[in-house]
């Protein structure tokens, strides 16, 4: 007996040529340390957007606070702009960064 | 000092003296910001952070985004000062509503980062006790007087929140 091919090989690999999200490799959304947020906001801030728990909310701010910086979400690039751009509008310090 | 108290899933914040009229004034000068942003105003770079290190990327997701981060804070904006300018001359009551609890939560960050850049200030002066002496003393108190009303009403919201 035969498996009957439905879909021709040369049309798959015309599918996966097409997905260039580099999935190995995300976009990583950085939060920097400044002096004026208060650290409560930051970490409500932290729950509101991305829906964490208090618990990791706060170990991301703390983690800002004392090593300057933080990747606190990651994902395809309109993921990140997004958070990026709603860090912005919360007054965070956001940047991108194509991670290594 | 101004009090605060949770009201129908809002605030009512009652400001004594002149704490309503320097509100009203901090929030003015942010409007003035928000219109005519300087592009050398340090102040204006940390309200519109760069989002890419690389200048060409950082320039092509300003362009993506237009002009939305700007009125997303000139909306929070106008919130605070419709609050504001609904007090009685006799009694310095502001009663936020549950839906811009938020607004005001950005609208004061705002505030304090502008306020805060143009000071300069690093961790180390953010903690130290005021010196009356120093010329800075005065905005330093209204950038710590901005976080005490700040944190005040994020803690009327998460109240609400966990409860």
């Amino acid at each position: 007996m035969r498996m009957e091919t439905t879909v021709a090989p040369g049309r798959i690999e015309e599918i996966e040529g097409h997905d260039q999200t580099e999935p190995g490799r995300p976009w990583l959304v950085i939060v920097w340390n400044d002096p004026v947020n208060l650290m409560s906001y930051v970490t409500w801030v932290f729950q509101k957007l991305f829906g964490y728990s208090l618990e990791k909310a706060t170990k991301l701010m703390l983690e800002v606070h004392h090593e300057g910086r933080s990747v606190v979400s990651s994902g395809a690039r309109e993921k990140a702009e997004l958070d990026c751009f709603r860090l912005h509008a919360h007054g965070l310090w956001a940047t991108i960064t194509k991670s290594d | 000092m101004a009090t605060f108290a949770a009201r129908d899933g809002g605030a009512a914040l009652s400001f004594e003296g002149h704490e309503g009229s320097l509100l009203r004034q901090l929030v003015e000068e942010m409007s003035e910001l928000l219109d005519e942003p300087v592009p050398t105003d340090p102040a204006v770079a940390r309200l519109f952070p760069a989002a890419y290190e690389d200048p060409a990327e950082a320039a092509a997701f300003k362009e993506l985004i237009g002009n939305e981060l700007s009125s997303g804070k000139r909306a929070d904006l106008d919130k605070v000062a419709r609050a504001l300018d609904g007090r009685e001359a006799h009694d310095e009551e502001v009663v936020i509503p549950r839906d811009d609890l938020e607004a005001w939560l950005r609208a004061l960050t705002d505030m304090r980062l502008a306020l805060g850049t143009r000071l300069d200030v690093d961790e180390e002066k953010m903690s130290r006790e005021l010196d009356p002496a120093d010329a800075s003393a005065g905005s330093m108190a209204v950038l710590h007087w901005l976080g005490w009303i700040q944190e005040s009403l994020l803690e009327i919201l998460t109240r609400r929140e966990t409860t």
